[in-house]
């Protein structure tokens, strides 16, 4: 069995927006060339602000949507077109948990319905131990069994979140791609569900893609992080290199502002100039209005994405034509 | 079910509304239901055939012992002819609301679904249809076609179709592109389970507004039709109908063409009340 | 402005097209032309003659061109019953439509926006909830009914005017009215919805905070605003000053192309059917075509979009 679960390579994605049949097409360059892989079992987190492209990353990979180039391919085959039986069968093996939980539920179906909806979609088990396996499933996700009965409006926001992932991971997915899961859910609730999702991972074995704008959301529950930036990847390492040792300017900026128990904020990097905006994208390095080091040949010059170490890439140039200054930074 | 925000939009929709308009509501259902009931049991309640002659008691005025609502000019009892005309005049216009409301949702559907040039081509007939007056595209079928009842009864399942196409287009995709349709497609589901299962039971409501609203208008067309002697046919009858013919008797006996006639206003007036109403309460969002 | 004006143009042209084609796919659904035209007791050699002549045998593609062509050249073909050209036939009733459409709108717009204005100034007034009441009794009331009961009143009960014909002017008061009184309940709703609707925003409530007189936030600020949505209908019934006769016509025996639609249809006189539904979309389209231009002189923020896209 191979070990790498999830392979993309140089995945792009264009948006061409037309605003009336005579009127020129513009184009948004959403993702700008990823690779990434996932073994079975880890976490990758994905981090960025908004704008970076990290959601349709994930939804690239998933097959939701269709790259405009680069190859996804799940499990050693390559990805089937959207909407094709075989895609279809796919969505056992893999899922999505949403940002906004009330959103990806039917206001008007009960939640163990919902949560049993999967099943039935798959054609798994008989009718009697769908429901069996629709209890066992909010008893994992920390529901109580006569709640299957009630309506996605009659529950708090975290409990419906808790909803959405018992929905996913009701056919035993191999792949679970979460999507801001818990930014929209109140600060006391956040580590609840965030511990909730290491655990069911860590006991069912599922390869995860937990993307959030929230570093230190990530840091807790990634093997690996990737740092996301206008619709690139700037620096990828293990969770604990990112944090002991980041390279790229964008990384050290963010690290900064993740507090440290027991020790005071310090030297604390505010970016400056714009927040990305994937329309005008500035020319060579994308974050070199915004970098405390740019020099001529970041805005003239696309900085590729460089292993430094054997499990630690970035791409600045800066750090990679003079890797030891970069350290020093 | 009960459902928190339908609930406070409701009861917002009550305080601005005050306390006059359910009366009317009140009696907009009940007339409503007189009329369903009457549609029902036509065969039963009606006192003569709508084709027995009563020669001794031609063009009786109303309040005849036999005749309540009198006679038109060969003896015919108007009640009983009254009673048949609006069990068919609904019945055209209930088949007509069906069909159309499936017909629309239908493509509204198609058009979410495929997008590109099927979604094109239906936003173009809902344009044409909305171009030109119903009226007059179902007399040109007529003109071409000649006539028939379930000619009609299809014919008047095109009106409105357009209104329940936009409707249900609009909602499924902003349910497909964000939301409840797009989780359940992310499962795996199959479109006529996201359709049928999900986005459907979310609209309904909507569209059965939209139903209230649309049915007094056919009514109103259909009556139009059969006035102009181009709808329903004699021996067949319906309220315009009637009342095409009661126009002959003007002079000598204006029942024959009243009573008909305050059946059609008040029967639209009552759903169209009944609509404002359930709009109201259900769908603060469309107009 | 240049692409939204371009856009506009192709989809009104793209509607006439329609109109054509569907005229074209509905008659020769329902038969063979030259069955229809020569009628059933035609001899077979006549037939095939008027199919060659016509072109009916040449591919249906080719037959829709010629069509089309036809059209265009203003041939429109003759009318069964007499032989006449169809569009002569339609032109000459044109006027008759109009003496009794055009001031029908004029009344129907000095009765409905005052009245729908008033209403929204004076919500909640005795005025108001009797236009609102007429408003709903104007448009659920079939014009049948309602021209049959200004028969009964006016011309039966009272003798004051005639019920039908067109000798005098007298002839035309009760169609007028009949056509007038539902498109003036209508338009008054929608003009007391739309002002309504302007006096509740932010800009009218500043407006009158800063101690501008109400006589003149009203012409100000709230009237043209509440103009823009008042032109889509007031544009719908222009675009249905023909159309919109076709009943009442037949009420009153004028002798206008709606009643000259219903005695064709009756007597499956096809070429006049399809001519007046020409002439029916044609002028839809073109008043649909004259509210979106006004839309954009009505709404600056309309016009500032388009010409950015």
């Amino acid at each position: 069995m191979n070990s790498t679960l999830l392979a993309a390579e140089n995945l792009v994605k264009t948006y061409t927006s037309r605003r009336g049949p005579f009127s020129p097409a513009s184009t948004v360059r959403a993702v700008d060339g990823i690779s990434l892989s996932l073994a079975r079992a880890k976490t990758l987190g994905i981090v960025g602000e908004s704008g970076s492209g990290k959601s349709t990353t994930g939804r690239l990979v998933l097959g939701l949507e269709q790259p405009t180039a680069g190859k996804v391919s799940f499990d050693g085959t390559r990805m089937p077109r959207e909407k094709t039986a075989e895609w279809r069968g796919l969505r056992a093996r893999m899922q999505l948990v949403y940002q906004d939980p009330l959103a990806a539920l039917d206001r008007r179906l009960t939640i163990g319905v919902q949560i049993g909806e999967p099943l039935e979609i798959h054609a798994i088990g008989t009718g009697e131990e769908r429901k069996e396996r629709v209890i066992a499933l909010l008893k994992a996700v920390g529901l109580r069994a006569d709640q299957a009965d009630r309506y996605p409006h009659e529950l708090s926001g975290g409990q419906r979140q808790r909803v959405v992932i018992a929905r996913a991971i009701a056919c035993e997915p191999e792949l679970l791609v979460c999507d801001e899961p818990v930014s929209a859910l109140d600060v006391s609730i956040q580590a609840q569900v965030v511990n909730l999702l290491r655990d069911l991972q860590e006991e069912r074995g599922i390869a995860m893609i937990f993307i959030s704008h929230d570093l230190k959301v990530v840091r807790n529950i990634s093997d690996r992080v990737a740092v996301m930036y206008l619709g690139r990847i700037v620096e990828e390492a293990s969770s604990d290199e990112i944090f002991r040792e980041p390279l790229h300017p964008y990384t050290q900026a963010l690290v900064s502002s993740v507090p440290v128990p027991g020790t005071p904020l310090k030297q604390r990097i505010i970016l400056q100039g714009e927040p990305p905006n994937p329309a005008a994208r500035p020319t060579g390095c994308a974050f070199h209005p915004r970098c405390r080091h740019g020099n001529a040949r970041c805005r003239g010059e696309t900085p590729e994405l460089l292993p430094i170490d054997r499990d630690h890439s970035v791409a600045c140039h800066l750090v990679a034509s003079d890797a030891p200054a970069g350290r020093m930074m | 079910m009960t459902d928190a925000p339908l609930a406070s939009i409701t009861a917002t929709a009550e305080r601005k509304r005050g306390a006059r308009l359910p009366v009317m509501v009140g009696i907009a259902i009940f007339w409503i239901a007189v009329m369903i009931v009457i549609a029902l049991t036509a065969d039963f309640i009606r006192p003569y055939g709508i084709t027995a002659f009563d020669l001794k008691n031609r063009l009786a005025l109303p309040g005849n012992a036999a005749h309540w609502l009198g006679t038109d000019e060969l003896g015919r009892d108007v009640l009983s002819r009254l009673i048949e005309s609006i069990r068919i005049s609904l019945l055209i216009a209930f088949g007509s609301t069906l069909i159309s409301a499936f017909l629309g949702t239908s493509l509204g559907f198609l058009a979410s679904h495929f997008r590109g040039i099927v979604e094109q081509g239906v936003l173009m007939l809902a344009d044409f249809q909305a171009a030109l007056p119903f009226l007059i595209l179902s007399l040109a079928v007529l003109a071409f076609f000649g006539n028939s009842l379930l000619l009609l009864t299809c014919l008047m399942g095109f009106y409105g179709w357009e209104r329940y196409a936009r409707i249900a287009r609009g909602l499924a995709i902003s349910a497909s592109a964000q939301g409840y349709a797009a989780a359940v497609s992310q499962l795996g589901a199959k479109p006529s389970r996201i359709y049928i299962r999900h986005i459907l039971p979310n609209i309904a409501s909507t569209l059965i507004v939209s139903m209230t609203l649309t049915f007094p208008e056919i009514i109103l067309l259909e009556s139009s039709l059969s006035f102009l002697g181009l709808g329903v046919q004699p021996p067949m009858t319906s309220l315009g109908n009637m009342v095409g013919y009661g126009r002959e008797y003007l002079t000598t006996a204006p029942w024959i063409m009243l009573a008909p006639a305050l059946v059609i206003m008040f029967t639209t007036l009552s759903i169209s009340i009944l609509g404002d109403w359930l709009r109201d309460q259900l769908d603060p969002t469309i107009r | 402005m240049f692409a939204f004006l371009l856009t506009r143009i192709f989809r009104a042209l793209l509607t006439i097209v329609l109109v054509v084609t569907f005229a074209f796919v509905v008659l020769r659904m329902s038969g063979d032309p030259a069955q229809i035209i020569m009628g059933p007791d035609a001899p077979p050699e006549a037939i095939a003659a008027f199919r060659k002549n016509w072109g009916l045998d040449d591919p249906i593609w080719l037959q829709y061109l010629h069509y089309f062509g036809a059209i265009l050249q203003g041939d429109l073909g003759i009318s069964m019953r007499d032989g006449q050209s169809a569009v002569e036939l339609v032109a000459e009733r044109i006027p008759a439509t109009l003496q009794l459409t055009i001031p029908a709108l004029i009344l129907k717009l000095a009765l409905g926006i005052p009245a729908g204005i008033y209403a929204a100034l004076h919500r909640n007034s005795l005025i108001d909830r009797m236009v609102m009441a007429g408003a709903i009794a104007g448009f659920t009331m079939p014009s049948f009914v309602l021209g049959l009961i200004l028969v009964l009143i006016f011309s039966v009960t009272l003798g004051w005017l005639p019920s039908g014909g067109q000798d005098s002017w007298t002839h035309a008061v009760l169609p007028i009215l009949t056509m007038s009184i539902g498109g003036a309940g209508i338009l008054a709703r929608f003009s007391r919805s739309a002002m309504i609707e302007v006096l509740g925003q932010p800009y009218i409530r500043t407006a009158s905070a800063k101690g501008v007189a109400w006589a003149r936030v009203v012409r100000g600020h709230a009237l043209p605003n509440a103009a823009i949505p008042v032109v889509t209908i007031v544009g719908f019934m222009v675009g249905s000053l023909v159309a919109g006769a076709v009943v009442v016509e037949s009420v009153f025996s004028w002798p206008g192309v709606g009643r000259l639609l219903v005695v064709s249809v009756a007597n499956r006189d096809l070429a006049i059917v399809q001519c007046i539904i020409l002439l029916i979309a044609a002028t839809m389209v073109v008043s649909n075509f004259v509210v979106d231009i006004l839309y954009g002189f009505l709404d600056p923020r309309l016009r500032s979009n388009q010409a950015k896209a």
